[in-house]
């Protein structure tokens, strides 16, 4: 009889560490899921167009280049203002 | 050894559940670390102001269609986007509010402060995003992509011209973190 309720006793005592065991696990998990989501930033892609050599290449500004080799009159002013592109906006 | 027999069933479904929770555990941090949202405005933008410029300029001459005897033609605004096939409906999720915006000046080599002719398209409130000053905070992440090309061209005449694009995309609210 004494036997069979110490038994039981063990039982229980294995049972609660398994429950508490599994209860840290979900809490765990849960704290590195929302550290993740904090973490995690909006993830900005860039383009960078480059040729054969490496050299960054703008699609616009290869524009500019054939009109340059239609008329290259002002080339210096029309560079300059050009290379402000984006300072006043 | 009965009992045993079921303890030992018990324990093996036990350590599937765990096994299934970490699993899932560890999907969900991947997903939320390197999850969307993934913000593409700013690539978006600058193909948007190539097109205008593709659309405006062709081997440094300009498009014969922005021009009518008297100078630059007042019209072309009404038509510029459906002439380059520029279509701002395709993305559902944003109702009837279109997000995309365009303006195209045109200056000349003599007065490079005022524009001699301007047009634009889509929708203009997005323009003042374009010139507030960009902090990085999680508001100011949420404000339009804006990008300005400034390209030189001629016309038919030869008559030199420098264009200005800016070209601005909204769409915050599939880019960037709510």
């Amino acid at each position: 009889m004494l036997n069979n309720k110490n038994n039981k006793k063990a039982q229980v005592g294995e049972f609660l560490t398994w429950v508490i065991a599994t209860i840290v696990l979900i809490v765990v998990l849960i704290i590195f899921i929302y550290a993740s989501s904090i973490l995690s930033a909006t993830k900005y892609l860039k383009v960078n167009l480059s040729d054969d050599s490496g050299e960054s290449v703008d699609w616009v500004t290869s524009k500019t280049q054939f009109a340059y080799t239609i008329s290259s009159m002002n080339k210096n002013r029309i560079q300059g203002w050009i290379s402000q592109a984006g300072e006043n906006g | 050894m009965r009992d045993k027999r079921g303890t030992d069933k018990i324990l093996s479904i036990y350590w599937f559940v765990v096994l299934t929770l970490i699993g899932g555990g560890v999907f969900a941090m991947v997903y939320v670390f390197y999850g969307p949202p993934y913000d593409v405005r700013e690539i978006e933008s600058e193909i948007f102001a190539g097109r205008i410029a593709d659309c405006l300029s062709r081997q440094g001459t300009l498009n014969p269609n922005l021009f009518v005897e008297e100078g630059f033609n007042q019209e072309i605004g009404n038509t510029f986007s459906e002439d380059c096939n520029f279509n701002f409906n395709v993305e559902e999720g944003y109702g009837d509010e279109i997000q995309y915006f365009y303006k195209v000046e045109f200056y000349e080599v003599t007065d490079l402060e005022y524009p001699v002719f301007s047009f634009y398209g889509g929708n203009n409130n997005w323009e003042m995003d374009c010139y507030i000053k960009k902090e990085n905070s999680k508001e100011y992440r949420k404000l339009a992509k804006c990008t300005e090309k400034r390209f030189y061209a001629l016309d038919e005449d030869k008559n030199q011209h420098l264009i200005k694009i800016l070209s601005v995309i909204g769409k915050s609210e599939k880019n960037a973190k709510q």
